[in-house]
């Protein structure tokens, strides 16, 4: 069909790149439908955090209460809010109080925890996730032929895919995440100041060095994972280019020379992987020591005022610490949350466009109401090319009558499947107008144009499905008759029950395979299913053997009937059939005539018709045993 | 699948029948051979014991000395106590950060080295592999012993022994400190082990089972959508845009339920987790507070516990998580395995010669063969080609010919009767010698990724880039090739998808005439191409076949009535033989299509 993109072509990613901003913006837009829930979710969040810090609270407690009951000289433990038991409680009482309350604490907290994880997973699994892959999906459907010629399919899956995935991330890991974190580091921070400020000055020395060093180490392995993942794709086709290949790599003795090359190729992936390896075992133990220096920090100062009474052991020391451990935690996230802003801005980008991506093809907002169409077919002065400047077509001028057929014969990127795809509106002219009936095609509604036309691909896909589903394709409430019907004019039926589930025959990767022949006829059958009134055929013996193109020849002649056909050629036994034969060369009509005619000019037709007839040595040879056997060559005929 | 969705759906749904397990239980068996891998890396491997043992005992000890600086000097005002106690620390904590950085940099080393050399191992041995093992298996089947089954090993490698090890060592250190502190203390702590145990097990267990079933409902998911996008073309000409948008929003859907149940499952094995670790705590309070204020015991002694806790605990998890990695390990090894011990089908006689330089002259007599000895495709084929003749193999789909040809190129061995090449019988001579006197060309022109001129040196790798060239200009087709972007050094892309169809038969013929062999073997293409392209390829095809014994199989008209010998197959028999124009004389069956085609094209 239409040409490969080439390094410009229209709907190319990074042609108006957003800004972040914008996109944070936008990113931030989408979530705000979401603030109910979110604001749910914060208010849990909270209520774990000072769950959390009451935990570490009470087991400090617990350790001044045991402190002061041996050690008469220990300074009595200070109970928070004023909630101090009376004096007359024994100091087991006392203990097992805090033990209940720490314990009350847990459950509520693991309750809380509970919930945090379930709203926030149902939040983003199956509300954001579920909508955006939903409206991506749709919109894919939808959108031009020009997309899918610039983008690759591989990226515009991974679009519904990784990158909406992605997109929810940033609600889930980044905006809140950040809100999050912000909350956390603040109620840490004041926790640690109402113990005592100048320790967590002190203890805060080392904060700034242990964030650096998370946020720069993780660029670095980051980036060497990116160009590890170049080197293991490369390894992995590689190897898969060997067993594809498998022939070739036998058929020419090249097994040595594909052994040394995957050695070579996995040698540099262990290469790369032992740099990463270096990095990474750098890096958790610097946070490790670093984080310890606080600690050593933490324990001098600190145990030097807790021996100067200025300090409590349990409340104040291990409670600090245990905040302090905390803090460092939520600091060593910022480096991951940068990353992953990174991550959902570049998908957010991707997702965007798809969604941006305006509607190039749509019905006019009154379309014509046509009945049902009679089948005639006129380019009017069409020029059109898949980049501006640059015409496939040129000044096309061509009618057809209801019922004719039409065939179109041309060099490779002649424009041949470019004619026909201006027909069904997978594309506008630049200029001219493609008219049936005389009426513009632009003017009516699309569905209601498509399901007049019936399209048999040059390649012709089919989905992994029944051999039934296939052919209901277009008409899914179709009736096994009607399907059926649409099989024998194909001349699909009589194979199709030949298979073992006969129509319910599961076709594609993992179910039964099918001769390029009998594929091209289920594509007919699928064509003629939907009745249509013009039929167009993409070169559909392309890719078939000529021993068995007869199989096929009659399922076209059959599906012709009636209809307006225009059929993309090669082949002289298609090209005789058709009324009417249009050569294009370069976007242009050359020649047009009907085969007997263009027989007696000199041209491209004539070429190619002579490639492919039969010599007259061959023809008198037959002819000698056609006299000589008349009727027994009928019989032993193996049809 | 309990959830799978009931409206009818774009692509066929079916779980995954021969879906591999995952898991398989410890084998001893497989461990030491795993473990016999390591062997050329001992010194490596040894280090790593090494520095594990060191690992497992500094991290209790990090916690005792701070549990002892807080419980003793800071808690008894000793300032000397308390630098001495701070030196030891931190000591002990530089000593920790350089026994981290080996134990985690030998482990990755280890795992990396292992992997590089089983990838090494499992390529050379495919190589080995006749043709039909490539029938027989999928080629993702293979690239997932590569991919996800090693990755697993690497992990069994790197983390499940070595990690292992240090959680039992770090456990029985930190259980030895809290033994000589308060034993009955210990006592009591320890019956939650059990408990945490089994919480773990049964959340492993169930999570890895809900992931399994999102990853499976999710691939689901992306099959439809590679359809979708693949097919839109189909879609958008056919009107079915709302049909299958809702088919795949319940896909969506069913996926969430998936990917909600596996969060739910997560939602309630941390917290529990989480309560475990509190509930010691409050244990602790009460029995350790009751036995200080009992004199049993004393202060100190509780924060000893409480900051051994966590040495003593976090094992527990972190075997939990590896014993389910140890059995994703043990599948993967297996196959690993598997594939590494699954032997040629056939091998080249020990008493195989090298061929010497032949003239081309091959003999079948009696041939038969079947893929399955059970059922024959060829039946009793004889014939004789003398050097340099070309032969047409003429007949239906499935009728025969691409396994004669495949005989020829010794990819499969004769099931009964002789295949002699210049008077050599095929089963005596090496494979190798005999591919080096071959080319061949096949139906799908298959490229490798990476320039024309590296696909064309696949025909004779140590071709200079004049000798290339020369190939070119024979085929005339320098002219093309230097039309491409850039030329040999244009890079054809995946499966050469960035040249035409016809370029791609370009190459593969040049890539064959560059070889230079003495038997060809060509499968034509069917697709058509245009007419220029059209005639290019017959005058190459004539230059290739020039000069050597080919074996073509025949789609086009030109090649058949050139051929010095037209074999027409009929379900594996031989039905007529002779020249274009002696089989046409004879008016049989290939009279008889020929006659078909000439009334499709001509009336």
């Amino acid at each position: 069909m239409p040409p490969q993109a080439t390094s410009d072509p229209p709907f190319n990613l990074n042609v108006n790149e957003p800004s972040n901003w914008s996109l944070v913006r936008r990113l931030i837009a989408l979530s705000w439908q979401y603030r109910r829930q979110m604001i749910l979710i914060l208010t849990i969040q909270t209520a774990i955090l000072a769950m959390t810090v009451s935990g570490l609270g009470l087991t400090g407690l617990g350790i001044d209460v045991i402190r002061v009951a041996v050690d008469a000289n220990a300074p009595t433990p200070k109970w928070p809010l004023g909630l101090a038991p009376p004096a007359s409680w024994p100091s087991l009482a006392v203990m097992f109080a805090i033990a209940i309350a720490i314990i009350a604490i847990t459950l509520t907290n693991a309750a809380l925890q509970n919930r945090y994880t379930v709203t926030m997973g149902r939040l983003v699994q199956q509300h954001v996730v579920v909508s955006l892959r939903k409206r991506v999906y749709d919109k894919l459907q939808r959108l031009s032929f020009r997309f899918f010629d610039a983008n690759e399919s591989g990226s515009i899956i991974n679009r519904v895919t990784s990158d909406v995935q992605n997109v929810a991330r940033f609600l889930n890991m980044v905006l809140f995440s950040s809100i999050n974190l912000v909350i956390a580091l603040t109620f840490f921070l004041v926790l640690m100041l109402s113990i005592h400020v100048k320790l967590t000055l002190a203890c805060m020395a080392t904060i700034p060095i242990l964030w650096v060093c998370t946020v720069v180490f993780s660029k670095l392995v980051r980036r060497d994972h990116n160009a590890n993942r170049v080197a293991g794709d490369d390894l992995v086709l590689k190897l898969s280019e060997n067993l594809q290949g498998v022939h070739v790599v036998k058929g020419f003795a090249r097994q040595d020379v594909e052994m040394s090359k995957y050695r070579k190729a996995n040698k540099h992936v262990s290469s790369m992987q032992n740099r990463i390896f270096w990095r990474v075992s750098i890096l958790s133990p610097l946070t490790i020591l670093l984080t310890q220096v606080n600690m050593i920090v933490l324990l001098a100062y600190g145990g030097y005022l807790v021996m100067q009474r200025e300090l409590d052991l349990g409340t104040g020391l291990v409670v600090f610490a245990g905040l302090l451990g905390h803090f460092s935690t939520e600091i060593q996230r910022i480096a991951g949350l940068g990353n992953r802003v990174q991550d959902s801005l570049s998908s957010a980008a991707r997702v965007f466009e798809v969604l941006d991506t305006p509607l190039e093809i749509d019905s006019p907002p009154e379309p014509v109401t046509t009945d049902r169409f009679q089948g005639a077919v006129k380019f009017d002065a069409v020029t059109f090319g898949y980049r501006v400047g640059n015409a496939v077509l040129h000044d096309i001028d061509l009618e057809v009558q209801p019922g004719q057929c039409v065939a179109i014969l041309g060099s490779t990127a002649g424009g041949k499947s470019t004619l026909l795809s201006l027909i069904p509106r997978f594309y506008d002219p630049t200029f001219g107008r493609v008219l049936i009936d005389g009426i513009d095609v632009k003017r009516m509604d699309v569905e209601t144009l498509r399901r007049q036309i019936g399209i048999v691909f040059q390649e012709s896909f089919l989905f992994s499905n029944t051999i039934a589903s296939n052919i209901a394709f277009g008409h899914p409430e179709a009736t096994q008759e009607q399907i059926e019907t649409a099989a024998r004019i194909a001349a699909a039926h009589d194979f199709i029950m030949d298979l073992a589930d006969g129509y319910e025959t599961v076709i594609g990767e993992r179910g039964q395979n099918l001769s390029g022949g009998q594929r091209q006829r289920l594509a007919i059958a699928r064509a003629i299913l939907m009745e249509p009134t013009i039929l167009l055929l993409d070169d559909p013996t392309a890719a078939i053997d000529p021993e068995t193109e007869h199989e096929i020849l009659q399922s076209m002649d059959n599906a012709m009937q009636h209809r307006t056909t225009f059929v993309v050629a090669h082949r002289l036994s298609t090209l005789r059939r058709a009324d009417h034969v249009v050569v294009l060369e370069n976007g242009r009509i050359v020649q047009r005539g009907n085969h007997r005619d263009l027989m007696q000019a000199s041209g491209h037709y004539r070429d190619t018709a002579q490639l492919q007839v039969a010599d007259t040595e061959s023809k008198r040879l037959l002819g000698v045993a056609w006299s000589a056997r008349p009727r027994a060559l009928m019989a032993d005929s193996p049809s | 699948m309990s959830t799978t969705p009931t409206n009818p759906t774009l692509t066929y749904l079916q779980r995954d029948k021969d879906r591999e397990p995952h898991m398989k239980p410890l084998s001893i068996q497989l461990i030491v051979r795993l473990f016999g891998y390591t062997r050329p890396y001992a010194r490596i491997r040894n280090w790593l014991l090494a520095i594990i043992l060191l690992r497992a005992a500094s991290n209790p000890l990090l916690q005792f000395t701070l549990a002892w600086i807080l419980s003793v000097p800071i808690a008894q005002g000793s300032t000397s106590g308390l630098v001495l106690g701070l030196t030891v620390f931190t000591l002990l904590t530089i000593a920790t950060a350089i026994i981290l950085h080996f134990r985690e940099r030998l482990a990755l080393l280890l795992g990396e080295k292992v992997v590089h050399d089983l990838r090494n191992l499992m390529f050379a041995h495919l190589q080995r592999q006749t043709m039909s093992y490539f029938d027989q298996t999928r080629i993702g089947r293979i690239i997932s012993r590569f991919n996800s089954d090693l990755d697993n090993v690497r992990v069994g490698v790197q983390n499940v022994f070595f990690t292992s090890l240090m959680a039992l060592g770090q456990m029985t250190i930190a259980a030895a400190i809290m033994l000589w502190s308060d034993a009955e203390l210990f006592a009591v702590i320890a019956l939650l082990v059990p408990i945490l145990w089994l919480i773990n097990r049964y959340f492993r267990i169930h999570l890895s089972r809900a992931h399994r079933s999102a990853q499976e409902s999710f691939s689901r998911v992306t099959a439809t959508l590679a359809e979708s996008v693949n097919g839109v073309r189909v879609t958008q000409g056919f009107s079915r845009q709302d049909v299958n948008a809702s088919m795949f929003g319940d896909l969506v859907t069913d996926h969430s339920k998936h990917a909600v149940r596996a969060v739910r499952l997560n939602a309630m094995f941390l917290p529990l987790l989480e309560i475990n670790s509190q509930v010691f705590i409050a244990t602790l309070f009460v029995l350790g507070g009751w036995r200080v204020f009992g004199g049993h015991t004393d202060a100190k002694t509780i924060i000893i516990f409480l900051f051994m806790s966590n040495a003593f605990f976090t094992p527990i998890r972190t075997m939990g998580m590896l014993y389910t990695e140890s059995l994703m390990a043990m599948a993967g090894a297996e196959r690993v395995f598997n594939l590494l011990d699954r032997e040629p089908q056939w091998k080249d006689s020990p008493q195989a010669v090298a061929l010497p330089l032949i003239k081309g002259r091959v003999e079948c007599r009696d041939l038969c063969f079947g893929y399955d000895p059970q059922q024959l495709v060829l039946h009793e084929i004889n014939f004789t080609v003398e050097p340099g003749q070309t032969i047409a193999l003429v007949g239906a789909t499935g009728s025969g010919k691409t396994s004669i040809t495949n005989l020829i190129a010794k990819f499969y061995l004769p099931t009964s009767g002789n295949l002699l090449i210049d008077g050599h019988d095929i089963l005596d001579i090496c494979s190798q010698s005999l591919h080096r006197q071959m080319g061949i060309v096949l139906q799908q022109n298959f490229l490798f990724s990476g320039t024309v001129l590296e696909n064309i040196r696949v025909g004779r790798t140590h071709a200079t880039d004049q000798e290339v060239v020369e190939a070119a200009s024979k085929l005339d087709c320098l002219d093309m090739i230097n039309t491409l972007p850039d030329g040999f050094e244009t890079q054809v892309g995946e499966r050469g998808g960035n040249l035409s169809l016809g370029q791609r038969q370009l190459v593969c013929f040049t890539r064959a005439l560059l070889a230079n062999p003495r038997i060809l073997i060509l499968d034509e293409a069917t697709s058509s191409v245009d007419t220029m392209t059209e005639f290019r390829i017959q005058r190459a095809l004539e230059v290739l076949l020039e000069d050597r014994t080919s074996f073509v199989v025949a789609h086009r008209l030109s090649t058949i009535r050139h051929a010095d010998l037209v074999l027409v197959l009929d379900q594996g028999r031989i039905i007529e033989r002779g020249t274009h124009n002696e089989l046409l004389a004879d008016g049989g069956v290939y009279a008889n299509l020929y006659r078909q085609f000439i009334q499709s094209s001509e009336g």
